[in-house]
C-alpha cells in the first residue's frame, strides 16, 4: 500500500488529522495497535477496561508500545467484580466535558461528523462545600439571579464580574498588570469577591487546577463558557454519548474512510525504516505483524508511544519531562455504582436550591413533589483544601455519567473521578482518591433500606503521566502535541492540536511535491486541488437531510 | 405527497440500515441500485457519501432507510463499535459466484449477534445473480430500464454476459444451501442483481416489513417528544442534542 500519510494512534487528535488529511484530498492509512478505536481516548466496554489495566499493570515483556503505555500509566488498582452487561457500559479513558461553542464543535459541524454522534447537556456543576454538602454554580447570569443563597450585595458583585467576563476584556483597566497573577487574588482585589463565591469562581466556573493559577487564561475560559451557554440548551457543555471522545475519534475515523483512508487495527508495528536518501525523496516504510504488505508513505504522523523510523544520524530528543502547563500528571478512577447521586438537599432541609424549573412546575401543577433530583449527567469540583484527606492544593473532579448519554445500562452510573497532581507522590492512585471516592458517594440517593452510601459494584485506580512533547527526528515525521488534562479543555485542545498538526502536514507533504487529489462530483476523472481550509465544504451528496 | 409534511412525518420512522460483506460482493451497488436505481459496471472501491437515505413505503407509513456502507473499515476487521450502534436492520451481502464469500458473510452475522442490537433484522442476500442466469431469462419483474453503464466493461467481475450454457456453471453457491442457512439463523434470504435490479426492492420493502416500526415510534416519542420529523438525526431519536440546530451561532466564534 503506497499513501502519502501515515497516522500512527487513533486518539481524538490523530484522528481529526487524519480525517482533514483523507477530505482534503491525501491518501491516508490509519493504523491503531489497539484493537479498538481512540487510543488514550478510547471508550471501552467493561471487559476492554479491565484487559486494558490488567497489561497495563502487568510486566511481562511485550511490545514497545506496551512498554510506553507502562509509563504512561501507573499504580494501577482494581477492586470489585466486574458487572455483567460489560457491552453496555461506555468507559472512557478521556472524561470529558465539551463546550458548546469551541474548537470540537465547529470541527464536528464543518466535518459533518456531528451527524455520527450525539451529545447530551451536562445537568448539574457543583461545588463540594463540606461533608455532605454541596452547593449548585451558577452557570449563568440568569442563574445568579435566581439564587436564593447569595445575599444581595454578593449578587451585584457577581453579577459584576460575569459582566467582566463575558465582555472583551483584554486591555481593560482592571486587568492591568494582573494578568498572570493568581486568579483567586484578582477575583478578590478587584472585585471582592472571595470565600465560597471565588473559589465556585475559580474551580467550577474557570475549572482552575490551584489556587496560583493566573488570571487571563481563567477569564478567557469564563467567557468561552459564558458564552457557550444557551446554545444547545442552559447549560455550557456537552457530554458526548457513548463515552464521549472515543466515540467521536471514531466518527472522524468513519469519515476518513468514507473519503478513502485504510484503516488496520490491532496490528503491532514490527518496523519502520526509512526509504531513499536525503530530504527529498525520504519514504517511510512501516511493516505490520501478521499482515505481509507493508505500507510506505511520504509522511508519518504519530501519536505518543509509537516507534519512530530509526534515524541514525539525529539523536532523538528524550528530554522531555517539560509539558505545557496545562499538561498534569493526574490520578483517576473509574468507579460503576447502582445508586443515582444528588446534589439536592435532603428532603426536609429548608431550602432546596436544586429543584429544576421543570420540577417547579411540575410543582405548581400540584404533582407529586420532587423528593431529590436523582442526576444522570453531572460534575461535582472539589476545591483545593475541601475535603480531610484531599489535596490542599488541587482541585479535584467527579463527573457522572450515565443511560442518558447511553454509557451505562438503566440502574447504573460510571463515575469518574480526576485529581491533577501538582508534587510528586509516591501516594497510590486508590490513596489519593479514595477520601473524594468516599464522599461523593455520600451524595447518593438513600436506599430505602440501608442508609449507609453506596460501595461501587467496581473501580480501577490508576495515574495517568502526560506525554512528553518530543521533537520529531525529521520534518516528515510529526508527533501529536499532548493536550491540556482540563476536564472542560481536553477535547479543545486535542482539536487545535489536529488542526496545526493538518496543516504542519500539508506543508510538509507540500515540500515533497505532493498535493491533494479530489474527484470533483461532476466528472470521474481525479484533479490537483489545493489545500485552502482545515474542512472542504460538505458535498450535498453527504447531506442526507434532502426534503421529501 | 398529498398529506403534506407534517402528515407524513408523523407516520415516517428512520431505520438505520448497515451493510456487510466481503470486498467486492457489491455492497454498494446493491444500495445504489436502491437508493438512485443505477448500475455501474466498473465502481471503484468504496469512497463517497457518509451514508444514503432511501425512503421505503408500507402501506400507510413510510420508513426512511439510513443507509451505512462500510467505507472499507471492514478490510482489516477494522469496523467501528459505532458502525454497529443503533442499527434495527443490516443485508449482508455475498457473492452468488464465489462460495468464500458465503463464509465470510456468516461471519458477519455472527458479528452482528455479538455486536448489535439483539432485535435487529439480518437479511442475507447473495448478489450477482444475473451472471449465473441466461441472458434470455433476465428477469421482466425488473423494475429498471439497464440501458447505460453497460458498455465499457472491459475489466468487470468475469464471466459478464456469459452465454447461457456457461451461466449456471459459474455459480459456486447453490440456492438451497444458502436459503437453508438463512432459515437456521433466522434471516431473510434473497438473490439480488444489483445489475439488473433483480431482488433489490424485494429485500428492502421485506426488511421493512419487519421492522418494528410502532415500537420504534412509542421509543422514540417517549425520549424526546418529537422525533421522526422532518430533519431529526439519530441524535435527535435518543434525546439528544442536535449540533447543527444552532450551527449559524457557533460560526460567529470560529475564526474560519
Amino acid at each position: 500500500m503506497d499513501v502519502d500519510a501515515v497516522v500512527l494512534g487513533s486518539g481524538l487528535t490523530e484522528s481529526i488529522t487524519a480525517a482533514a488529511l483523507s477530505k482534503a484530498g491525501y491518501k491516508v492509512a490509519h493504523l491503531d495497535v489497539n484493537p479498538y478505536y481512540g487510543g488514550d481516548n478510547a471508550s471501552l466496554t467493561v471487559d476492554e477496561l479491565v484487559t486494558w489495566a490488567d497489561e497495563r499493570a502487568g510486566d511481562a515483556p511485550s511490545t514497545s508500545y506496551v512498554s510506553a503505555q507502562r509509563s504512561k500509566y501507573t499504580s494501577i488498582s482494581k477492586s470489585g467484580s466486574s458487572p455483567p452487561q460489560s457491552r453496555q457500559y461506555s468507559i472512557s479513558l478521556s472524561p470529558t466535558i465539551i463546550p458548546s461553542i469551541g474548537p470540537l464543535i465547529d470541527a464536528l459541524i464543518a466535518s459533518g461528523v456531528s451527524r455520527y454522534g450525539g451529545f447530551k447537556l451536562l445537568e448539574k456543576v457543583a461545588i463540594y462545600t463540606g461533608p455532605g454538602s454541596v452547593k449548585p454554580v451558577p452557570g449563568s447570569k440568569e442563574d445568579v439571579f435566581k439564587n436564593k443563597e447569595l445575599s444581595l450585595l454578593e449578587k451585584r458583585r457577581l453579577m459584576r464580574f460575569l459582566m467582566f467576563a463575558a465582555g472583551d476584556f483584554e486591555g481593560k483597566k482592571e486587568l492591568e498588570s494582573k494578568e498572570d497573577s493568581p486568579f483567586i487574588e484578582f477575583l478578590r482585589d478587584v472585585f471582592s469577591l472571595d470565600g465560597q463565591t471565588a473559589a465556585a469562581i475559580a474551580y467550577a466556573l474557570a475549572f482552575c487546577t490551584s489556587a496560583t493559577e493566573p488570571t487571563l487564561p481563567s477569564l478567557q475560559r469564563i467567557r468561552k463558557y459564558l458564552r457557550s451557554t444557551g446554545r444547545y440548551g442552559p447549560s455550557p457543555f456537552l457530554v458526548g454519548h457513548y463515552g464521549g471522545l472515543g466515540e467521536i475519534a471514531q466518527g472522524f475515523c468513519r469519515t476518513a474512510a468514507v473519503s478513502g483512508a485504510a484503516y488496520i487495527l490491532a496490528h503491532n508495528i514490527s518496523s519502520i525504516h526509512t526509504v531513499g536518501d536525503g530530504e527529498a525523496d525520504r519514504k517511510y516504510k512501516i511493516g505490520l505483524e501478521g499482515l505481509e504488505e507493508t505500507i510506505t508513505c511520504d509522511l508519518l504522523v504519530s501519536s505518543s508511544g509509537y516507534p519512530s523510523p530509526e534515524e541514525p544520524s539525529t539523536g532523538a530528543d528524550t528530554s522531555g519531562s517539560s509539558t505545557s502547563s496545562t499538561s498534569y500528571h493526574v490520578a483517576r478512577a473509574v468507579a460503576i455504582i447502582d445508586r443515582p447521586l444528588t446534589f439536592s438537599s435532603p428532603p426536609e432541609g429548608a431550602t432546596d436550591l436544586f429543584v429544576s424549573e421543570e420540577a417547579e412546575e411540575e410543582l405548581a401543577e400540584g404533582e407529586q413533589p420532587p423528593t431529590r433530583q436523582e442526576l444522570d449527567t453531572a460534575l461535582l469540583v472539589f476545591p483545593p483544601s475541601s475535603l480531610p484527606g484531599g489535596s490542599s492544593q488541587a482541585a479535584a473532579n467527579a463527573l457522572v455519567t450515565s443511560e442518558g448519554s447511553m454509557s451505562a445500562p438503566k440502574g447504573k452510573w460510571i463515575l469518574y473521578l480526576s485529581l491533577p497532581l501538582l508534587d510528586a507522590t509516591t501516594a497510590s492512585a486508590e490513596a489519593l482518591l479514595r477520601p473524594y471516592l468516599d464522599a461523593t458517594l455520600t451524595l447518593a440517593v438513600p436506599d430505602a433500606t440501608s442508609p449507609a452510601p453506596p460501595k461501587p459494584l467496581f473501580a480501577v485506580f490508576y495515574i495517568e503521566h502526560p506525554d512528553a512533547p518530543a521533537a520529531a527526528p525529521s520534518p516528515s515525521v510529526l508527533r501529536a502535541p499532548p493536550s491540556s488534562t482540563l476536564i472542560s479543555e481536553q477535547a479543545d485542545s486535542a482539536t487545535a492540536n489536529a488542526e496545526a498538526l493538518f496543516w504542519k502536514a500539508a506543508e510538509a507533504l507540500g515540500a515533497a511535491g505532493i498535493r491533494p487529489k479530489r474527484t470533483p462530483e461532476a466528472e470521474g476523472e481525479e484533479v490537483e486541488v489545493d489545500v485552502d481550509s482545515f474542512w472542504p465544504p460538505l458535498d450535498m451528496i453527504d447531506d442526507p437531510s434532502e426534503d421529501w | 405527497m398529498a398529506d403534506g409534511a407534517s402528515g407524513s412525518a408523523e407516520r415516517s420512522v428512520q431505520v438505520k440500515l448497515v451493510l456487510l460483506g466481503e470486498a467486492a460482493v457489491g455492497k454498494s451497488s446493491v444500495v445504489l441500485r436502491f437508493v438512485s436505481n443505477e448500475f455501474q459496471a466498473n465502481k471503484e472501491p468504496t469512497i463517497g457519501a457518509a451514508f444514503l437515505t432511501q425512503k421505503c413505503r408500507l402501506e400507510d407509513r413510510v420508513l426512511r432507510y439510513e443507509i451505512w456502507d462500510t467505507a472499507g473499515q471492514e478490510r482489516f476487521h477494522s469496523l467501528a463499535p459505532m458502525y454497529y450502534r443503533n442499527a434495527q436492520a443490516a443485508v449482508v451481502v455475498y457473492d452468488v459466484t464465489k462460495a468464500s464469500s458465503l463464509d465470510k458473510a456468516k461471519t458477519w452475522v455472527k458479528e452482528l449477534q455479538r455486536q448489535a442490537n439483539p432485535n435487529i433484522v439480518i437479511a442475507l442476500a447473495g448478489n450477482k445473480v444475473d451472471l449465473v442466469q441466461p441472458s434470455s431469462s433476465s428477469p421482466a419483474a425488473s423494475p429498471t430500464p439497464e440501458s447505460e453503464d453497460e458498455a465499457d466493461d472491459a475489466t468487470a467481475t468475469p464471466g459478464e454476459a456469459p452465454a447461457s450454457g456457461e451461466a449456471e456453471s459459474l455459480r459456486q453457491v447453490p440456492r438451497e444451501e444458502a436459503e437453508a442457512y438463512a432459515q437456521e439463523a433466522g434471516l431473510l434470504f434473497f438473490e439480488t442483481s444489483a445489475k439488473t435490479g433483480e431482488g433489490v426492492v424485494e429485500l428492502f420493502t421485506e426488511i421493512a416489513k419487519k421492522i418494528p416500526i410502532d415500537q420504534i415510534l412509542a421509543s422514540a416519542r417517549g425520549n424526546t417528544g418529537r422525533t421522526g420529523a422532518a430533519g431529526s438525526r439519530a441524535a435527535g431519536q435518543e434525546g439528544g442534542v442536535n449540533l447543527e440546530e444552532n450551527a449559524a451561532k457557533g460560526k460567529e466564534s470560529c475564526n474560519c
